[in-house]
């Protein structure tokens, strides 16, 4: 995290109080490094991503091709496993955001594929408001883990994220570039 | 031997409060309890659904020492710790909420005394003699009048000034017995929310023991706009219910419009089945900016802070009426009336009148006075499309916006002649008015939204009150063993995701003969969607608190008769003493009463305060997605925890493994997604193979109908036997309970916690 950086969230409701913000990265490649990085990477996807699309395509899409890129297991919450059943995708878990959270806490805890507790956390698709309370869940609790979002909004309270994007297309050739650079052979 | 002594001593004074010498009951551990006195009921609570804490800032900005960085385990300058911080917090949301309700208690009391008397005598009618579940669980006292409820609120008053007192920098330094203590808070809402509307039932002849309650007019268009108007605002009915007897004397009802916004609306319909509703405090500024309303009267509250500003804008003349928002207005009290009223009308100014009968008269006066003179009408499409063209569409209200939408899109598409999108948009505003504050255009939106508002008039039906003891004694059993498969509460404020939402829950939970009672907001939302038939579900569905009811229960106060009819079910279905038993009652209600509480708009510190005193009580409670920013949930975690209970019957302990119910506080991020949990928190140890496959039935439909089909994952851990798996599921069930090698076990006998963790209680207690 990045000390008392200036940025102002999307939504005012998410303006930080407080000392610690997220690091704001816009590389692709930079962002696919810190997901390469990770050793136990999990991918909690929100139900916003089976109502918003980018370019034609449903941003749920995007995010599996993401999960394919580097086989990061996700966790479906709210409804999203319906839609994610319907384009043949079986998550790796289903909770609400508030129970992976509470899970993620626990430093002993096995992880969606019970191979211990997650790394690095990829939040994609929340309302901004439960989404950032959520970081802010792990932020504070969680210091065995880093969180990332991949929305087009900064997150105050995350370990890194991307800037407030005002332009779909910005978002989709950031979206699209972090699934080639993930995909590269080898990785990063 | 002194400690002893003074211990002797002031539970000689607390039995002599209590009117200990009538033996209508035994007494139990807890007669008016203190902080300690069922802190090992909380931390039993505590072990199992763990606090969540969401920080909201970093910091703690208390005192003096600060601001202290409370990140990655740094202490504040007194020790304290970001999860201590949270509970500290949530500790003051809920005295802040506690307070209201009991402050509105004993204002409406000292009223009421002085009308009536304090040796008045509660009657709640023929079909209700448990008159106060919480206060006789509570206190241990059963209030036979009037003075007899001061008892009570006096208790609440001492109780919250020790818990404020506890939040004072450099104290407290546990999360869990802040928790504890905001926990407390919660159940002294409760009493504090019954003395008020047992004084308002009592007092005012508000129905009582009765289920069909008239059918009262609802929206902003019920109001006839030719007449003067005068509204309501807040959640006091000592002014509403004067206005209606000054009109009422001197025969101006018929000439005078007398409508409410929130919880004084539905307070002053239960007066006067001719008052309007106009909806939930989402509705307030829209109404207030309508310029309908000729006079506004505030009381306390759920008003806003900004109300002299905004009765100015639109020439409405606003009369504060209580001490708890007075707005810095002059207070006239001892003016002469004519004086009053001369100024409103001449001069346009505000004032505080704190004297009722002052108040209501200057109220019609005014109102009488500045009507003829007062422009009424809707904004026109045509004239909203001339507006919106000064929309640049720059994005700034969607900033701003609590519900994080874009109205400038709506405003956009008005414009182009296209009223659409902001048709839609105004089911899901919530009414604060950022979005026009921050436009750089200037752009009157509420205005504008005048066109996106619906012409309709719905029906709500007026609050009744308790639950009767008589619909408890039909209901009591089928609810304990699950054959009724569950009472949906949907509660409080109206910061809904989107307005539409209770309606859709009342109408799928009353479909499937759950019982579904509602109170405050959410009563009033429910009213504002009608069927293909065009009705409202409160003329769809019998008003009886039954299996397929829906039942307007009243305003937020009225929250304690929902608690209270789990307590009846105890005490009368299940006949254990309540007699200040409030941990035998708890226990049962989470062990064995199926019931959920769903906040799903909840904003204010009082839905906090009320939710916190269901948890400890043993209700569970579902909340919108904004609600997050509570900072705290009470969360399990199915696969981990113990699930042992002991089975009274046996007397022994045993790990159920099953995860029932498996909150206490949650957030849903989604309609449907409460859709799937509210089921699932219905189901409860006790329930019976009949019952518990009832329950099953419903997760699992609803489970496929918001899912998109299969069964729900932790489906097995509900599944006891056989006989709980619904047999219209049954070769599915069967199918994956064999795939992932599930074996049966014993249903509990008598599931209690009581024997599971230190206490006074004896296990011979729970078992009738």
């Amino acid at each position: 995290m990045s000390q008392l950086a200036p940025l102002m969230p999307h939504h005012r409701v998410n303006i930080l109080t407080g000392t610690r913000t997220a690091k704001l990265i816009e590389d692709p490649v930079e962002y696919a490094k810190q997901i390469t990085k990770a050793d136990r990477p999990l991918l909690v996807l929100g139900p916003r991503l089976s109502k918003l699309t980018l370019g034609g395509r449903l941003l749920l899409e995007y995010a599996m091709d993401i999960a394919k890129a580097k086989n990061i297991p996700t966790c479906a919450t709210a409804t999203l496993k319906s839609k994610m059943t319907e384009l043949g995708v079986k998550p790796d878990s289903v909770y609400d955001v508030v129970e992976i959270i509470h899970a993620l806490k626990d430093t002993d805890w096995k992880g969606v594929r019970q191979e211990g507790n997650h790394d690095l956390v990829i939040f994609f698709g929340f309302r901004t408001d439960l989404g950032n309370q959520g970081l802010s869940v792990l932020k504070h609790f969680a210091p065995h883990l880093k969180t990332m979002t991949l929305c087009k909004y900064y997150y105050p309270h995350a370990d890194f994220s991307l800037p407030n994007l005002r332009k779909d297309d910005e978002w989709k050739a950031f979206l699209e570039n972090l699934i080639d650079s993930l995909g590269m052979k080898g990785g990063l | 031997m002194t400690e002893i002594k003074e211990m002797t001593k002031k539970l000689e004074e607390i039995h002599h409060k209590i009117k200990a010498e009538i033996p209508w009951e035994p007494i139990g551990h807890t007669p008016m309890p203190e902080i300690p006195d069922l802190r090992s009921w909380d931390m039993r609570l505590l072990k199992t659904y763990k606090p969540w804490y969401a920080p909201f800032c970093d910091l703690c900005c208390f005192c003096t020492y600060g601001k202290c960085d409370l990140t990655e385990d740094r202490r504040g300058a007194c020790g304290i710790d970001i999860a201590t911080q949270q509970a500290r917090f949530v500790l003051l949301a809920c005295l802040m909420g506690c307070s209201a309700h009991a402050s509105h208690a004993g204002h409406i009391l000292e009223v009421l005394i002085e009308k009536h008397g304090r040796n008045k005598k509660i009657d709640l009618g023929t079909s209700i003699d448990l008159e106060a579940p919480n206060i006789r669980t509570v206190l241990g006292l059963k209030p036979e009048t009037l003075g007899d409820l001061e008892v009570a609120i006096e208790y609440v008053y001492k109780e919250i000034a020790h818990l404020l007192d506890s939040t004072h920098m450099g104290q407290e330094g546990s999360y869990l017995d802040y928790e504890s203590k905001a926990l407390h808070a919660g159940m002294l809402d409760h009493v504090g929310m019954e003395v008020a509307d047992i004084a308002q039932i009592v007092g005012f002849n508000y129905p009582t023991s009765v289920a069909e309650t008239p059918l009262v007019d609802l929206g902003w268009n019920s109001v006839d706009k030719t007449k003067p108007v005068i509204l309501f605002v807040g959640h006091n009915p000592a002014t509403s219910t004067v206005v209606i007897d000054y009109l009422r004397e001197n025969n101006l009802y018929d000439k005078v419009e007398v409508c409410g916004v929130c919880c004084t609306a539905l307070e002053t319909s239960r007066y006067s089945d001719r008052a309007k509703v106009i909806g939930p405090f989402s509705r307030q500024l829209f109404f207030i900016r309508s310029g309908i309303a000729d006079v506004i009267m505030t009381d306390e509250q759920c008003i806003r802070t900004d109300m002299p500003i905004e009765a100015s804008k639109v020439g409405s003349s606003l009369i504060a009426a209580l001490d708890k928002a007075m707005y810095g207005l002059e207070d006239v009290t001892e003016m002469d009336t004519e004086e009053i009223v001369k100024k409103m009308v001449e001069e346009k100014k505000h004032f505080a009148i704190l004297d009722p009968k002052k108040a209501a008269e200057v109220a019609a006066k005014v109102a009488m006075a500045i009507a003829p003179q007062r422009r009424k009408e809707w904004l026109t499409e045509q004239e909203a499309t001339k507006l919106a063209e000064k929309c640049s569409n720059c994005g700034i209200c969607e900033q701003v916006c609590p519900n994080l939408f874009s109205i400038g899109e709506g405003i956009a598409a008005v414009a182009k002649g296209n009223f659409d999108l902001i048709r839609e948009q105004f089911n899901l505003c919530i009414g604060c008015g950022k979005c026009e504050e921050e436009c750089p255009r200037h752009i009157p939106i509420f205005k504008l939204m005048q066109v996106a508002a619906s012409k309709e008039v719905w029906k709500v039906r007026a609050g009744r009150g308790p639950v009767m003891d008589t619909e408890i004694r039909n209901v009591g059993a089928p609810i304990v063993l699950g054959t009724i498969p569950g009472v949906v509460a949907l509660v409080g404020c109206s910061n809904f995701p989107d307005i539409r939402d209770v309606a859709e829950m009342v109408d799928e939970f009353a479909r499937r003969r759950y019982i579904v009672v509602l109170t405050g907001c959410s009563a009033m939302v429910a009213g504002m969607w009608k069927d293909a038939e065009g009705k409202t579900v409160y003329e769809k569905y019998p008003p009886d608190f039954n299996a397929g009811g829906v039942v307007n229960i009243g305003s937020c106060v009225s929250n304690s008769h929902i608690s209270g009819a789990a307590i009846k079910i105890a005490n009368i279905f299940a006949a254990l003493p309540l007699r200040a038993n409030y941990e035998v009652m708890a226990d049962y209600v989470l062990n064995r009463v199926g019931a959920v509480g769903i906040a799903w708009g909840a904003y204010s510190q009082k839905a906090a305060s009320i939710a916190t005193g269901f948890n400890r009580l043993g209700v569970p409670v579902i909340l919108g997605p904004h609600s997050s920013k509570y900072r705290r949930l009470y969360l399990s975690r199915k696969e981990e925890e113990e699930w042992k209970v002991m089975d009274a019957r046996k007397r022994q302990i045993v790990e159920t493994g099953e995860p029932s119910p498996e909150h206490l506080a949650y957030v849903c991020e989604t309609k449907e997604k409460a859709m799937v949990m509210i089921p699932k928190l219905c189901i409860r140890k006790n329930d019976t193979p009949q019952g518990r496959s009832i329950k099953l039935n419903h997760y699992i439909s609803l489970y496929k109908k918001y899912m998109g089909g299969g069964l729900p994952e932790d489906l097995p851990l509900y599944v006891r036997r056989d006989t709980d798996v619904p047999l219209v599921y049954k070769k599915e069930v069967k199918a994956f309970l064999t795939e992932i090698g599930w074996k049966p076990k014993e249903p509990v006998g008598l599931p209690t916690l009581i024997g599971t963790y230190p206490t006074k209680v004896s296990l011979d207690s729970v078992i009738r």
